[in-house]
């Protein structure tokens, strides 16, 4: 497949950062085009027209349009040349998929559920209701209309808080014991995994620093220290606008 | 390569894993196992990690590989594959093959959970077993065994399992036999979640003639058939444990 490659996300972070970062290790050229999510410029007609679902990230190569973020990684990883980010044993092959799936769906719902309740959900209850309210109506899945209703809305419950807080704090513990077994997360080598897993836990030390710091979590922390020395992560997060990608500045500190 | 696959009655994930073991023709062997009695939980020898524990899909098959022991049907399927060469069950062309990976992300993430709750509130476990060291899976173990169902999940569960019968019919609209070219991992993935569905869900399934076709095409697939052919019971489709945990976004 040949043919120009134009990667529509909003920051480096989370979804939106998994490809960017996959694309900028595997050294492929780019047309970056950035949707402030926060404006629901991802449910607007122009973006509509090119994912009708208006979920974000989404990748156009040639004329083929590509979503899912875990899914766009492993495209980008086969479709291109480069240094390989998946594994070549099997075994290890399946330990980078599996732990992409327990971050995707079992950790990072409950990291953006805090964050949309401390820090999103009430800034955008600042601006006009109305026009949030239209915003929303235009999102074209129903499910996606519920989730941002929650978010927009602050209607998490204090069981479903209480319940992202336990998830958050075992989910740390299990990256810390996973990360002690071996360099990378999920294999001998760099890998989609430790993409998707920075894109998660970068703001850990800034966010979380009683719970993520070299003396409680010092392999995660190596990790992180790791990825965010690579080159590709640094061009990458140079492609944020917005004062998140400061919360890896605390990564330039070196252990006590 | 020393590989024992611990799985359940053939349906759900345990019927997608079997049937992908039979067409690849990886070598494995098979060790049943009663996941609706939990022996997942302790029932493995020598199995302890992460991986096990906090597998996403909840009470699925474990293919245990030289001591590893690895769960989520959709990636041990995967695994298979690529011990078997890479493009038996999925499409060799890597814009394809996304189609087939974004496929079973939906399929596992929306249908999957829906059809696993509607199957426990039907056919409820007997008991929560010992062990469960995944917190979020033992209430839900605690929900099926007590029939604490919640009416507003069970209407919505019905709902995401006729948005996936939508889908899959959608998907065949152009006279395809199979979802993606040759049939495959989204076949069986979605076929096990999805058997089981006409007494539970019966409603997403009317007026749905090229999924009922597809339906009785992949059951008398051979690997299908053999994988079916294990089942100790007349009918394995209604055979539950709880499965992976319904969006908590919604």
């Amino acid at each position: 497949m040949t043919g120009r490659v134009t990667l529509y996300h909003w920051e480096p972070n989370a979804n939106s950062g998994k490809p960017m970062l996959a694309l900028v290790e595997k050294g492929v050229s780019f047309d970056s085009h950035y949707l402030d999510m926060l404006g629901f410029d991802h449910h607007r007609p122009a973006y509509l027209a090119i994912n009708p679902e208006g979920t974000i990230p989404a990748m156009t190569h040639g004329g083929r349009v590509l979503t899912e973020s875990t899914a766009i990684m492993e495209y980008v990883d086969e479709a291109f040349a480069g240094p390989p980010l998946m594994p070549a044993d099997p075994v290890e092959r399946w330990r980078v998929r599996w732990w992409m799936k327990f971050m995707d769906q079992w950790l990072a719902p409950s990291f953006s559920m805090i964050g949309w309740s401390v820090f999103v959900g009430p800034a955008m209850r600042q601006r006009d209701p109305a026009e949030i309210e239209a915003a929303i109506e235009r999102i074209p899945l129903p499910e996606r209309r519920t989730s941002w209703r929650k978010a927009v809305y602050g209607l998490f419950g204090e069981e479903e808080m209480a319940e992202s807080r336990r998830r958050v704090a075992l989910g740390i513990d299990l990256l810390e014991a996973e990360l002690g077994k071996r360099e990378w997360l999920a294999s001998d080598g760099f890998s989609l995994a430790d993409i998707n897993g920075f894109n998660l836990a970068y703001g850990l030390p800034a966010t979380r620093p009683e719970a993520v710091n070299d003396q409680q979590t010092p392999n995660l922390i190596r990790w992180l220290r790791a990825i965010y020395a690579r080159p590709a992560t640094r061009a990458c997060w140079a492609l944020g606008r917005t004062d998140m990608a400061k919360r890896l500045a605390v990564l330039e500190e070196q252990p006590a | 390569m020393n590989a024992i696959l611990y799985h359940g009655e053939p349906n759900g994930p345990s019927l997608a894993v079997l049937a992908a073991a039979f067409e690849t023709g990886v070598q494995v062997a098979l060790r049943r196992i009663d996941l609706a009695a939990g022996e997942r939980h302790g029932g493995i020898p020598g199995a302890q990690a992460p991986e096990l524990d906090y597998s996403v899909e909840g009470e699925g098959p474990v293919l245990v590989v030289d001591g590893v022991a690895m769960t989520d049907s959709v990636f041990l399927a995967c695994y298979l594959d690529d011990v078997a060469g890479g493009a038996i069950l999925r499409p060799a062309d890597p814009y394809a093959r996304w189609q087939v990976m974004a496929w079973c992300r939906w399929l596992v993430e929306r249908v999957a959970p829906a059809a696993a709750y509607l199957g426990t509130a039907a056919m409820p476990p007997r008991t929560v077993p010992v062990g469960i060291a995944n917190a979020d899976l033992a209430e839900r173990w605690e929900q099926a065994v007590t029939g604490r169902c919640d009416a507003a999940l069970l209407a919505d569960s019905r709902a995401k399992t006729a948005a996936g019968v939508t889908r899959v019919e959608a998907q065949l609209a152009d006279g395809r036999d199979w979802l993606f070219g040759a049939i495959g991992l989204a076949d069986f993935e979605t076929y096990g979640w999805l058997c089981g569905m006409a007494p539970l869900a019966a409603e997403a399934l009317v007026g749905r003639p090229r999924t009922a076709a597809w339906l009785a095409r992949v059951k008398a697939h051979p690997s299908v058939a053999r994988a079916l052919a294990l089942a100790t019971v007349p009918e394995p489709e209604k055979v539950w444990a709880p499965g992976p945990e319904i969006n908590r976004w919604g």
